[in-house]
């Protein structure tokens, strides 16, 4: 009788536990994005592991000798233990090799270039700030392939390459660049590194503008040289951030597609993504292996960024944060250092917009006179019969681009109301739960997306939908783009809701208002830029995405990415071109009018 | 908490759920037995968007025209093939093509095994077409791609025969499309090793050499050609890139390997341009063993089609002299159908099936390890 008692007590203990550990919002938050996350991202990852050992249909199933379906260790044999036509070794060991010197050197050149000029406009008396800050996001807003294209086009001549035609540098000015300089390892770690420094910009640069000025001082006090001073005190400092820029930009790299495609393939320079690529035409068995290895390299660039971040914690609660930030006066360097950078930057993301520009009005490649000069692949109509090749009209007149870019804005929108919203909720789960195991699974389950090679992703997507029925066209989409770009937002949230104080709920809490109107009303209005920013990322990564919708498009004209790869098969360059530029110009309005209306800024989103 | 339990159950079931499709291949049965009329009716009763790929930029033209003649509403994709073949694999549901326009042989014939497609033969071209064009799967054109070089210069690289391509001195100077990325590219190289074709390079080699061949450790003249071959070419994206980029004026001494009917494209200097195969035919030569390769195009039913009927409708369709159309208008695409001419200028299918390398599914399919050894030569 009295173990009855006892028992129901406990009863009533547990059900009192249970109930208000369900009464915290952020309890039930990180339970639904657990389970939502689970099925997300932890079932393609399943899938891409049985895939692994599955042997599939057609050359697989032949090549191997057993039916198709069945579970084998012939592709992990194939891929990794064949010396026959030196087949591992081109397939896998030298595109390894590859990545590695290519995702190291930009992920340095990254650093190098974005901190340089962080640390020249936070810590100098630069000249021309305003435009270099402005300008410096450009090329991570654009298109990787963008600058990859640029970059042939410009440098391109007959001793190199295709041996054809020579680009602008060599037929304007007459300079021959080296085969290494336009095509290859050298290009294609320039071009991402380029791509990628805007995160070494906002990440060391937001540490920069924050830190102690006292340190400095004491140290100019003490009369420490400043080379001295920047080696010894702001870069131990700043070394959390470099390093955290170094693992996001290897990430990123290692999975990049389309630059190692423009600039490696006329030199039969082949990187993992490439293979893959490849291979999942013919050997997915195989293309899924490589999708293996890059993930255990995610994953453990995802420990150590978890160990990165930890250390620069300390620092900043260390150092803390003050209002006085020495400026170094570059005396007379300041303008040929503002100047070159300027000119950089021009290069970099204002000239490639005029030449793609310029590429969309020429009729004959190569033929820059006037006289060749078209605006019939802009407002042209009848084209199919005068030209031969593309559409009938040119793109502002012809109706498939208009729906292209609407269904292209509408994607890119609902991702970003989506992911970030997403991002809110679980930035305010794991900051209400921090240090709890849930928290920490629903933290690293939201990031695990970005580790993901995008062409891989969607193809477990596409694997997936084939045995959910409703899973068809806009909703999948949007369900994928929500998803990849989930890390994006969760990273903003987590971030911004670290910096608020907890008793800034606690008074509406007390109060007794409900969690969502302190989530509308307090909480969303003190982090409101830092929020919307985390809006913009996956807007602007949505309308500028290839890899992760290309197998997914009910049709190539769905959206204008697919569109434009389309033109680009095709060859028709001019379609393409302009295409590319509408997309360009498209993403930096959409950026512009974002931040004007509501101040929310791309650097704001990925440093937080 | 049993809320979020059930919607976990229902999501698991959703995901494992395989979908019903309709009997397509009993429709197809019927479709070939019933007259035009029939078929109109048949399709015009479907509802939805009638969705079509292909990997020809021209089946949307023939695509509008289809819409217009019979009021249909039609989406055409123009995709490359394996992207055709990955979606046949995994879409289905009305967003899922009902018809589809594609190459490459070999993987046609492991699509149609594995039940992916089905052929329609319509019964206006029965009695027309020969029997080989229409089993296992409907031909609808063939595409050659040929040696085709830059005609401006002291090195004109006029070839006469293919092993002049082996040349050390032509290394750099040859420009193909990658095997990997385009699977024609690599079943007419895996041709080459068939014992009918390396016995024709054999021959060839020992005329332009005047000796016979010295095979070193290739299995046969075939893979010393593809070895030597592939070793002197350069890489390009695409085969309107390589015949822009091989007619310029700088590109002197420069030939490629690329789809004839790249040479209508308004952006690719066609003066600049002789295809190696019409200076033999005009000259009275021939260039030894082979002036390129043709393959194929196949139209076939989605075996998942939501629109069967309109499916069938269309292919009957494209086999028509209106249908041809979007090809026929321009060199470098033939009809299997022999009433359907070739362009003024152009040479006829039979001169092209003498003169050039075909694709044999069979041959292609066992000898997979061969690709292999094109991989490597692809990479060095």
């Amino acid at each position: 009788m009295e173990q009855a008692g006892i028992r129901k007590v406990q009863m009533r203990r547990l059900q009192g536990r249970v109930h208000a550990w369900f009464s915290k919002p952020a309890n039930v938050i990180l339970l639904i994005f657990l389970a939502a996350l689970t099925v997300l991202t932890l079932y393609p990852l399943l899938s891409l592991l049985t895939e692994t050992f599955t042997v599939h249909t057609g050359r697989e199933a032949r090549a191997a000798g057993v039916s198709a379906g069945s579970l084998s260790l012939y592709h992990f044999r194939r891929l990794f233990l064949t010396r026959e036509n030196d087949y591992s070794y081109i397939q896998f060991y030298t595109p390894f090799l590859n990545t590695l010197i290519v995702s190291v050197s930009s992920s340095v050149i990254a650093i190098l270039f974005g901190g340089v000029v962080a640390f020249l406009v936070t810590r100098t008396n630069l000249k021309y700030k305003k435009f270099i800050s402005g300008v410096f996001t450009f090329p991570y807003i654009m298109p990787s392939w963008t600058l990859a294209l640029f970059w042939e086009t410009f440098f391109k001549n007959v001793q190199i390459g295709l041996k054809t035609s020579n680009g602008i540098m060599a037929s304007v000015f007459g300079i021959y660049m080296p085969e290494w300089f336009v095509y290859g390892a050298f290009p294609i770690a320039l071009v991402l590194g380029l791509h990628y420094a805007p995160f070494a910009y906002i990440l060391i640069g937001g540490i920069l503008r924050n830190m102690d000025a006292n340190l400095e001082e004491a140290a100019t006090i003490l009369k420490t040289s400043r080379p001295r001073i920047i080696w010894k005190i702001t870069l131990p400092i700043v070394k959390p951030a470099m390093l955290s820029t170094f693992l996001l930009v290897f990430a990123s790299s290692m999975s990049a597609y389309s630059v190692p495609v423009f600039l490696g393939s006329p030199v039969r320079y082949y990187v993992l993504s490439t293979k893959m690529k490849s291979l999942m035409d013919s050997y997915p068995g195989q293309a899924y292996i490589i999708v293996g290895v890059m993930i255990l390299f995610g994953v453990a660039i995802l420990l150590l960024n978890q160990k990165v971040t930890n250390s620069r914690k300390q620092f900043t609660t260390v150092t803390g944060k003050s209002g006085q930030i020495s400026k170094i006066n570059l005396g007379r360097a300041n303008r040929p250092v503002a100047i070159l950078l300027v000119i950089i930057l021009l290069m970099v993301a204002v000239i490639p917009l005029i030449t793609f520009a310029l590429e969309s009005v020429i009729v004959k490649a190569g033929d820059y006179t006037l006289g060749n000069m078209t605006l019939d692949f802009w407002i042209g109509t009848g084209l199919d019969k005068r030209l031969d090749q593309g559409d009938s009209t040119g793109i502002l007149l012809n109706p498939k681009v208009w729906n292209a870019l609407g269904y292209s804005l509408g994607l890119a929108a609902t991702c970003a109301v989506v992911a970030g919203t997403c991002g809110i909720l679980v930035g305010y789960g794991v900051a209400k739960r921090r240090g709890s195991r849930l928290a920490s699974w629903v933290n690293s389950l939201s990031f695990f997306p970005y580790l993901m090679p995008s062409l891989a992703f969607g193809a477990i997507y596409l694997a997936m939908s084939s045995k959910v029925t409703w899973l068809r066209g806009f909703l999948l989409l949007a369900l994928v783009g929500s998803v990849k770009y989930l890390p994006f937002a969760s990273r903003s949230g987590v971030n911004a809701m670290l910096q608020l104080s907890g008793e800034i709920e606690e008074a509406a809490l007390i109060t007794g208002v409900p969690w969502w109107k302190r989530m509308l009303r307090v909480i969303f209005p003190i982090q409101k830029s830092s929020f919307l920013s985390g809006y913009l990322l996956p807007m602007v990564s949505c309308m500028r995405e290839l890899s992760l919708f290309v197998l997914l498009v009910p049709t190539s004209n769905t959206i204008l990415t697919t569109m434009l790869m389309q033109y680009s098969e095709k060859g028709w360059a001019q379609f393409g071109n302009a295409i590319n530029l509408l997309i360009i110009l498209v993403v930096l309005l959409v950026n512009f009018i974002v931040n004007k209306l509501t101040g929310a800024s791309i650097d704001k989103g990925v440093g937080g | 908490m049993k809320k979020l339990l059930s919607i976990l159950v229902v999501l698991s079931l959703l995901l494992t759920a395989l979908p019903a499709f309709a009997d397509v291949i009993a429709d197809v049965e019927a479709g070939q037995a019933m007259t035009h009329d029939e078929l109109v009716a048949k399709a015009l009763a479907e509802s939805g968007t009638f969705i079509v790929y292909g990997n020809t930029s021209r089946i949307a033209t023939a695509a509008e025209e289809f819409a217009a003649l019979y009021n249909i509403n039609t989406e055409a994709n123009n995709l490359k093939d394996q992207e055709i073949y990955t979606k046949l694999r995994n879409e289905s549901g009305s967003t899922a093509a009902d018809m589809v326009m594609i190459q490459d042989g070999a993987q046609l014939t492991d699509a149609i095994a594995e039940g992916l497609v089905i052929n329609f033969v319509p019964a206006s071209v029965k009695d027309v077409l020969d029997p080989a064009d229409q089993q296992p799967a409907l031909v609808h054109q063939y595409i050659n791609k040929l040696f085709i070089y830059n005609n401006l210069g002291d090195s004109v690289p006029a070839i006469r025969n293919v092993w002049e391509l082996t040349d050390p001195a032509m290394k750099g100077s040859i420009i193909f499309k990658n095997p990997e990325s385009e699977k024609v590219n690599m079943n007419f190289l895996v041709m080459c090793t068939k014992d009918e074709w390396a016995a024709k390079l054999a021959e060839a080699y020992k005329a332009w050499k005047g000796e016979d061949i010295d095979l070193g450790s290739y299995a046969n003249a075939g893979y010393k050609w593809i070895a030597e071959f592939l070793d002197n070419c350069t890489f390009g994206k695409s085969d309107t890139t390589i015949a822009e980029e091989i007619s310029q004026d700088t590109a002197t001494g420069k030939i490629g390997l690329f789809v004839l009917s790249k040479l209508r494209s308004s952006s690719v200097l066609t003066d600049n341009l002789t295809v190696a195969q019409y200076d033999a035919s005009a000259s009275g030569y021939a260039v030894e063993p082979f002036a390129g390769f043709m393959y194929p195009m196949y139209t076939m039913v989605n075996a998942k089609a939501s629109r069967p009927y309109t499916g069938m409708l269309f292919i009957e369709y494209l086999m028509t002299q209106d249908g041809f159309k979007p090809w026929g208008k321009s060199i470098g695409a033939y009809s299997p159908d022999p009433s359907i001419t070739v362009n003024e200028g152009d040479l006829t299918i039979d001169v092209w099936k003498n003169t050039l390398v075909m694709e044999d599914a069979g041959y292609i399919l066992d000898s997979f390890e061969v690709e292999d050894f094109i991989l490597q030569h692809c990479q060095n």
